[in-house]
């Protein structure tokens, strides 16, 4: 009977847990929001239909492949999770960075505006990396 | 009915939204509604096997589970460079 209760208590808890989950996934406004509520319903509801499980048949066989799949769940949850979101970063950004590769940040060593050629209008050999101002300024500046 | 069926047919329901997802949301909400179906399959199908007594229908669970990360993945690199 104790047994019974308890088995029926995880279960309805993975049930809500699951809803909860999917009533998020309707709700929520973009794909990043999206993919938070993918996580309860790979993690935690597995673990709780899985006790629910032991819980009712004890250590057997049964239980074992339950465990099995939930490893395997819990195992690919993170990586699934990560991929899609840089996915969905590439798709809008073009590079999951941010920006597209080779763009100028300027905020990087080595990927100054005044490192590339024909760039800048202080390009001159001179000119050290960060060092982004042009002749203009550097002429009215004058002599220090 | 044993209570581990009543809690996979309320699983099932739970699918709609994320069918709703798939259907009218962008390639990303699909591939995340993919996910999440994926998912929750897994369970479904436990608990069907546990409610029916089939020992032997435990192992399709534990074989959509290995095929979770990787058909993801697929989806997931499709999402990135095709679709």
């Amino acid at each position: 009977m104790i047994r019974q209760v308890v088995t029926d208590v995880l279960l309805a808890l993975a049930v809500l847990t699951v809803a909860a989950s999917a009533i998020g996934l309707v709700v929520m406004p973009d794909a990043y929001s999206r993919l938070h509520y993918v996580t309860p319903a790979a993690v935690v509801a597995p673990v709780l239909v899985a006790l629910g499980i032991f819980v009712a048949e004890g250590l057997d066989e049964n239980t074992g492949e339950t465990v099995l799949a939930l490893v395997f769940m819990i195992a690919a949850a993170p990586f699934l999770s990560h991929a899609t979101i840089r996915a969905i970063r590439v798709r809008e950004a073009g590079d999951w960075r941010g920006h597209p590769p080779g763009e100028d940040t300027g905020n990087q060593p080595g990927n100054q505006p005044g490192n590339q050629p024909g760039n800048q209008p202080g390009n001159q050999p001179g000119n050290q990396p960060g060092d982004q101002r042009s002749d203009d300024d550097a002429t009215a500046k004058g002599p220090q | 009915m044993t209570s581990f069926v009543i809690a996979a047919v309320a699983m099932l329901v739970a699918l709609v939204p994320a069918g709703i997802i798939i259907a009218r949301g962008t390639a990303a909400d699909a591939v995340i509604g993919f996910e999440f179906i994926t998912s929750v399959a897994v369970m479904v199908f436990a608990l069907l096997a546990e409610g029916f007594k089939r020992p032997s229908l435990f192992e399709f669970p534990v074989l959509v589970a290995m095929l979770l990360l990787g058909s993801g993945l697929v989806f997931v690199r499709a999402l990135e460079r095709w679709l």
